[in-house]
């Protein structure tokens, strides 16, 4: 029973349909419209790859699934779904990650296209460069909210997913955070913080205490050592132990670690006049006395709905302190806490915390809802949106198989349409970045940076593994002897992590071979050191020197963006079909956080803000449309 | 449809759970509205099977699938409600079991009756009707019929690699909003630019069906030139099947695919010829492209048309007015409006 009739598609098409393999990465809210579409289409061989369990807030648009099937696998419930469409089609489900070794270059070069359903870059990058190892034509897709995109992706032809700079995640320099909130997210980052530095994993990027190092109090010596000074008699040597030991030892009390985070800190942080010449100076609070005390709140609304008052976020602060307290305590001795959007205490926790600082620091108080979608990076999603990406994946893939590659679009999803009219916004795609440091002859790239200050284990976690994509790479030094600083067998170079780069003679001008044998990549990196990177930069990766230019352009945006968006309507970007100057619009599927990353596979890393918060950059675009277009750039 | 304090009451918190997603796209305010909305929604071929699982999703509060016929060998390629059943059972009371299961909270009903049948009583309990694979007659009568009444109307078919969409919903208000970037304060960093959103109410006044395809095209002036140039090709491609539609009471099928071949040819220059324009606006080809009802065309249009449903109702952004014409072969999708 093919469900594609002869009559409907050419007849040749319709044999490669019945012939074709596919595999789809990801079977969320494109993914479930996807195997929808393929199956009736005909297809009869497909893969499917989802690490993910079905969560509540998928079944808004994620039709495969049901309430019943909350936590199973969501490629295995797809699959047995979509399998009601057509008995006889045969689909595999690999509940797995696609970063995962079995899914090597000899198990991609088995299909005939690819097709993604992904809602992160890293594995988006990840089967890119898989993609154009094993030479197998890619349909690249995202959405997001009301907007969506489809790119074709095909080795020497077009432009591969990393030919054009992504642009770098959202963080917030640490004085920020730490001294200097401005925005309701400095404070839920901040209370992120606090709860990895209470219950979860102890990273030192992660502190919560007053940054004394902040760049501007160091502008006067005298005054950072004042401050130094006042530090050890404001917090009474509690700093010389984690806050995660102080607050084991004093049992989790929620009026000792208020008083201490929104009394004492604060007061300490306004001994740091300096920070408060030009800014409101934050107010200390005392947990006996808190605005909202003794009211009555309005319940009728939803309590995820409305702004808390102070005293309330303070109970609920004592609330889910006891009940985290506790949690821990059942995991045993090492036991730590993962946060997570949508575990209750969790998820009240942040949103207390970040409000009672927003209040001390005369910052707008936001709603649990609202703190939600910030804190767990929530990308808006409907079914509509996913339903028209997918079947324009089906129609660009037909075009493949049809043999017209050269006729496949990158096709934009707009809002409302164009001034041309045009809902869906077909472009050309552009021809390969002769210089990007993925599908290029000879990948290469620089890397800027302190080469007295940057590790072994930075260079290969942060640089290469986070940054670069790589999953287990081997790095070597050009040197002429191949001096190995890296190498993906464990045990090998470990000695090597805490040293730094210098150490190994590494200087200006150094290249080091990075090899990372599951991607079948080879990328050479050229050091280039500087003494001092902006805004707290550890690193600075720069695919093609001309676009690395001293920033005196700095307003703010972040790198890469600039060139994204500058391109827009130029030719280097993609072009539209009939030379409108058609707002091209870019954007990530990227729904939730990046549980599918690389981190899962080799190293554990809580989920971090990292991924999305960079991705939904949305913004007026002042093109000729002038409709108040939402814009979304991915990367 | 009325959207008084009575039926805004408050979302529960199994709703707010299920519908998260979409409440942090569209407000608490535009759920409200959906989950007061009663849609019916006729033929239940692949585009109304799209059409059907998108807005039960959003979370209306009930729908009516309404279609007299049975499913037949073309639904394997794109109703995926009844996609492996066996043909013979009616496609609207088959398609009600997998419907239902989308969302338990939506009430799913069917209607195996014949929609040109029913007296226009019936027709003005709905707060949104929507009209799928429906001979134009019938479009227009409805369409009339929910004007008077207040009734947001819809309609859309899909052919092959092309499909149209159509709403009219009267006088339609609506909120549209505007995220603009707030200025940094004089002394801020730059970097601090935040966004504001402006909401402004919008209002809207639609055309009939009817007067749109009265338009005529015949005047040989420059301005009927660029307006022929600009109307794209899936409008005249979807009027050749739509006529043939009307005519035959029945869609072009592949059992006859021979026999309806030299008919849609005959109709094109039939049509074109009645409309006045000239014959290129319909490439000879076409009918190469126009047979079934293609999954992922299905989906697309499907789309389209459910999101402005779900607009209409929430009373939130911009409808398009009042044609939306994919055609896949060239990948293009726009609105478009005949009567300007």
């Amino acid at each position: 029973m093919a469900a594609i009739m002869n009559g409907v598609l050419e007849k040749s098409l319709l044999e490669n349909i019945k012939k074709s393999k596919l595999l789809m990465v990801g079977a969320g809210g494109i993914g479930c419209e996807l195997l929808k579409n393929l199956v009736l289409t005909g297809f009869t061989d497909i893969e499917l790859i989802d690490l993910d369990t079905i969560d509540v807030s998928n079944l808004n648009r994620q039709f495969l699934f049901r309430k019943e099937h909350v936590g199973k696998s969501k490629a295995e419930v797809a699959k047995e779904s979509a399998l009601k469409f057509n008995p006889e089609a045969k689909i595999t489900a690999h509940h797995d990650s696609i970063f995962s070794p079995e899914f090597g270059l000899d198990f991609f070069k088995g299909f005939e296209i690819v097709l993604n359903a992904l809602d992160n870059r890293a594995a988006r990058n990840h089967v890119n460069r898989m993609c154009l190892a094993a030479d197998i034509p890619l349909v690249e897709s995202g959405t997001a909210g009301y907007l969506g995109q489809v790119t074709v992706i095909k080795k020497g032809s077009t432009e591969c997913y990393e030919c054009r700079p992504q642009a770098p995640q959202k963080t917030f320099p640490g004085c920020t955070i730490r001294n200097t909130p401005s925005e309701p997210i400095h404070c839920v980052v901040w209370a992120k913080h606090l709860f990895n530095q209470l219950f979860g994993e102890n990273d030192p990027d992660q502190d919560v205490s007053p940054d004394t190092e902040d760049p501007e109090l160091t502008a006067d010596a005298g005054q950072a050592a004042l401050a130094t000074e006042a530090k050890k008699d404001a917090v009474g040597g509690i700093e010389r132990k984690s806050t995660r030991a102080w607050a084991m030892d004093i049992g989790y009390d929620a009026q000792k670690i208020f008083n201490k985070l929104f009394r004492d800190d604060i007061k300490y942080l306004l001994s740091m006049e300096t920070l408060w010449k030009k800014r409101r100076p934050p107010q200390p609070l005392d947990f006996d006395c808190l605005p909202g005390k003794g009211e009555i709140m309005n319940t009728s609304a939803m309590r995820d709905q409305r702004v808390w008052s102070v005293q309330e976020c303070a109970d609920a602060f004592t609330q889910c302190l006891s009940a985290l307290k506790n949690d821990l305590n059942s995991r045993g001795e090492n036991g730590m806490l993962v946060w997570d959007k949508d575990d209750h205490h969790a998820m009240d926790f942040v949103t207390c915390v970040s409000n009672i600082r927003a209040h001390v620091f005369g910052i707008p108080l936001r709603s649990k809802f609202d703190i939600k979608s910030m804190a767990g990076n929530i990308i808006p999603a409907i079914a509509t949106t996913n339903a028209i990406i997918a079947g324009l994946i089906v129609m660009e893939s037909l075009k493949i198989l049809a043999g017209n590659v050269s006729k496949c679009r990158q096709i934009f999803l707009n809002r409302v349409p164009n001034d041309r009219k045009r809902l869906l916004v077909p472009c050309v795609i552009s021809k390969p970045n002769p210089k990007c440091y993925v599908c290029s002859e000879k990948p290469e790239c620089n890397v800027i940076l302190n080469t007295t200050k940057i590790t072994i284990r930075i260079l290969q976690d942060k640089i290469l593994k986070s940054h670069l994509n790589m999953i287990a790479p081997d790095v070597e030094i050009d040197d002429g002897k191949g001096t190995i600083i890296i190498s993906s067998e464990e045990g090998e170079t470990e000695e090597n992590n805490d040293k730094l780069l210098s150490d190994f003679a590494i200087s200006n001008g150094t290249r080091l071979k990075c090899d990372d044998f599951l991607q079948n990549y080879s990328l050479n990196i050229n050091i280039v050191h500087v003494d001092k990177l902006d805004k707290e930069k550890e690193f600075e990766v720069v695919g093609d020197m001309s676009q690395f230019q001293p920033k005196e352009d700095e307003n703010g945006k972040p790198e890469g963006e600039s060139q994204t968006n500058g391109n827009v309507p130029s030719t280097t970007k993609a072009k539209p079909d009939d030379d409108e100057d058609d707002l091209v619009l870019l954007e990530d599927d990227a729904e939730e956080e990046i549980s599918k990353s690389p981190g899962n596979l080799s190293r554990k890393r809580p989920a971090e803000p990292s991924e999305d918060e960079s991705l939904i950059k949305k913004k007026k675009h002042d093109v000729a449309a002038g409709d108040g277009e939402e814009v979304i750039e991915i990367s | 449809m009325d959207s008084s304090e009575s039926t805004m009451d408050t979302i529960t918190q199994d709703e707010a759970e299920l519908y998260d997603r979409q409440i942090r796209l569209w407000g608490l305010d535009a759920q409200r509205r959906l989950r007061a909305a009663t849609v019916l929604l006729i033929g239940m071929k692949g585009l109304g099977a799209e059409v059907a699982k998108n807005i039960i999703l959003s979370g209306i509060k009930a729908i009516t699938l309404m279609d007299p016929n049975n499913i037949d060998d073309e639904d394997k390629m794109s109703q995926f409600f009844v996609s492996s059943a066996a043909p013979g059972q009616n496609r609207a009371e088959a398609s009600v079991p997998q419907a239902r299961l989308l969302n338990p909270m939506v009430t799913v009903t069917s209607d195996t009756s014949d929609p040109s049948e029913k007296d226009d009583n019936f027709f003005l309990q709905f707060d949104v009707i929507c009209v799928t694979c429906s001979p134009t007659s019938l479009q227009c009568r409805l369409d009339k019929l929910c004007f008077e009444n207040k009734i947001k109307f819809f309609s859309g078919d899909v052919f092959g690699f092309y499909g149209f969409t159509f709403a009219d919903l009267g006088l339609h208000e609506y909120l549209h909003e505007e995220v603009k970037m707030k200025k940094p304060k004089e002394g801020e960093d730059n970097s601090k630019q935040t966004e504001e959103t402006i909401s402004t109410k919008e209002k809207i006044v639609f055309t009939r069906l009817e007067d749109e395809l009265k338009f005529d095209w015949s005047a040989d002036t420059p301005e009927m030139k660029r307006k022929l140039r600009q109307t794209p090709s899936a409008f005249f491609i979807t009027r050749v099947y739509e006529e043939f539609l009307e005519q035959h009471g029945r869609r072009p099928h592949l059992k006859t695919i021979e026999a309806d071949t030299k008919e849609l040819q005959n109709l094109r220059i039939q049509l074109l010829n009645k409309l006045g324009v000239p014959a290129k606006v319909v490439p000879e080809d076409f009918f190469q492209c126009g047979f079934g009802e293609l999954s992922p065309v299905c989906a697309i249009v499907g789309g389209v048309l459910a999101q402005e449903v779900i607009k209409a109702v929430s009373q939130k952004d911009a409808p398009l007015n009042n044609f939306f014409l994919y055609n896949g072969v060239n990948d293009d999708g726009f609105e478009a409006k005949i009567s300007l």
